[in-house]
């Protein structure tokens, strides 16, 4: 029987459950700047993005252990771990600006703290490798909502004005073609 | 409901759009269903791609000190050290002082390894619960005789949703449920098989803390033929013949 061979990342967080600062500190110098990029994206703010980094990996560090490697790949499993934390906050705040009337204070979007939505969006279009600037308009719409915003299915049709059973068809078929897509660059 | 439609949930439930009652309907499903659960896997690692091509931005090097401060064991042991460093003519009191931290810190460390012990075993209870799920559900899963019945939370908990996988020739069955109200010690939730309008207990359980819970029917009753099942609130131990409020009800 031969020894299944590890990539590298998969190496650092077993030792990273062994609770070696290290490969901890390897192991953020290679996640950190893809978990910072989606939380600048998420959240827009500098100081709740940098908040969500410390927050990702500190939990990354406690719970390395629960990794498995048979469940997909390290990269995955902290972006998933970032998300989460990044939409619990995302939906906290919407409530809150529900709750106080907020959303729509005209100060707080002239917050020089703010990354501009519309900027880092068109960033996102002009980067050539980016896998959503290869879908259509309408899947990478809806896609973009839900994985950067938060929003759920309910809320991304009220927000487009579109029938729920559109949005979900347009969903799926994102989803299968971003799957096509990483098939063929894997081919 | 065609499994391929659960299957087109999972795509949604991967991103994270899945809301309201077909998010806790799927999340019942979940808990009995492999092949969703490795749909759900697919579809996160596929959108990770997303992240992946987002321009790339270099967070501040104050993060990772902090970070790597944050984690760090040896601070309060290195506080201690220059504390007993200091004067002499401070011995005694700054004794006493490291003394009293000492016994401080002593106190917190055995604080937070109990609630991290106590944290432990609630996460060792959920991880059985659930392979007991995993492993009950694939015995089901894998035989082409089994059939599946969703039952729907009604007036009395209309967020609840059940999930009962039987085959109709061994007999055997699974009941799982999520978001049932949690029972009061004197009450116990009993199923009942429905052939016609004659209702059959088939078996009580309670609910406690978990999200979900599993009811396993060793031998359903022989020479019926079941069109509904349903779950009412019954005194506890069980009784002969419905008499309390139905909360799930589903149709073969």
């Amino acid at each position: 029987m031969s020894a299944q061979p590890i990539n590298q990342a998969t190496y650092l967080i077993q030792q990273v459950a062994k609770q070696d600062r290290e490969a901890f500190s390897q192991l953020y110098d290679r996640c950190s700047s893809l978990v910072f990029s989606l939380a600048m994206r998420m959240l827009k703010v500098r100081s709740d993005a940098e908040d969500l980094l410390q927050e990702v990996f500190v939990q990354v560090w406690r719970q390395a252990s629960n990794y498995n490697e048979e469940r997909g790949s390290v990269e995955a499993w902290v972006i998933n771990i970032a998300r989460s934390r990044a939409i619990d906050k995302i939906r906290s705040t919407r409530r809150m600006e529900k709750s106080f009337a907020l959303t729509d204070d005209p100060a707080r979007a002239e917050s020089s703290d703010i990354v501009e939505s519309a900027a880092s969006e068109s960033e996102t279009r002009l980067t050539m490798n980016s896998a959503l600037a290869n879908l259509p308009e309408t899947q990478r719409k809806v896609l973009e909502l839900a994985y950067f915003d938060g929003l759920t299915q309910t809320e991304i049709a009220q927000r487009l004005a579109e029938p729920l059973g559109t949005v979900k068809t347009r969903m799926r078929a994102g989803i299968q073609r971003l799957r096509e897509i990483i098939s063929s660059r894997a081919a | 409901m065609a499994h391929e439609e659960w299957v087109e949930q999972a795509e949604i439930y991967g991103l994270g759009a899945l809301d309201g009652d077909e998010l806790i309907q799927f999340e019942a499903h979940l808990a009995a269903c492999l092949v969703c659960d490795g749909h759900i896997r697919e579809t996160r690692e596929n959108l990770a791609v997303i992240a992946r091509s987002l321009p790339p931005l270099t967070p501040p090097p104050q993060v990772k000190a902090r970070l790597l401060h944050q984690i760090s064991p040896e601070v309060a042991p290195s506080m201690r050290e220059k504390t007993r460093s200091g004067w002499f003519s401070w011995g005694i009191s700054a004794g006493a002082f490291a003394a009293a931290g000492l016994v401080l810190a002593l106190t917190w460390s055995l604080y937070a390894t109990r609630q991290e012990l106590h944290t432990l075993q609630k996460e060792v209870a959920s991880i059985q619960t659930g392979s007991i799920l995993h492993e009950t559900s694939i015995e089901f899963l894998s035989d082409p005789h089994a059939r599946s019945v969703h039952l729907k939370g009604l007036a009395p908990s209309p967020g609840a949703v059940g999930h009962f996988l039987w085959n109709p020739e061994s007999r055997k069955g699974i009941l799982i449920t999520q978001g049932l109200p949690k029972n009061t010690p004197d009450k116990v939730y009993e199923l009942w098989a429905i052939a016609g309008d004659e209702p059959i207990p088939v078996g009580t359980f309670s609910v406690e803390d978990k999200p979900h819970t599993l009811l396993k029917i060793p031998s359903l009753p022989q020479g019926k033929s079941f069109d509904k099942f349903a779950v009412t609130l019954e005194p506890a131990g069980g009784v002969p013949k419905p008499t309390g409020p139905m909360h799930l009800l589903g149709n073969v």
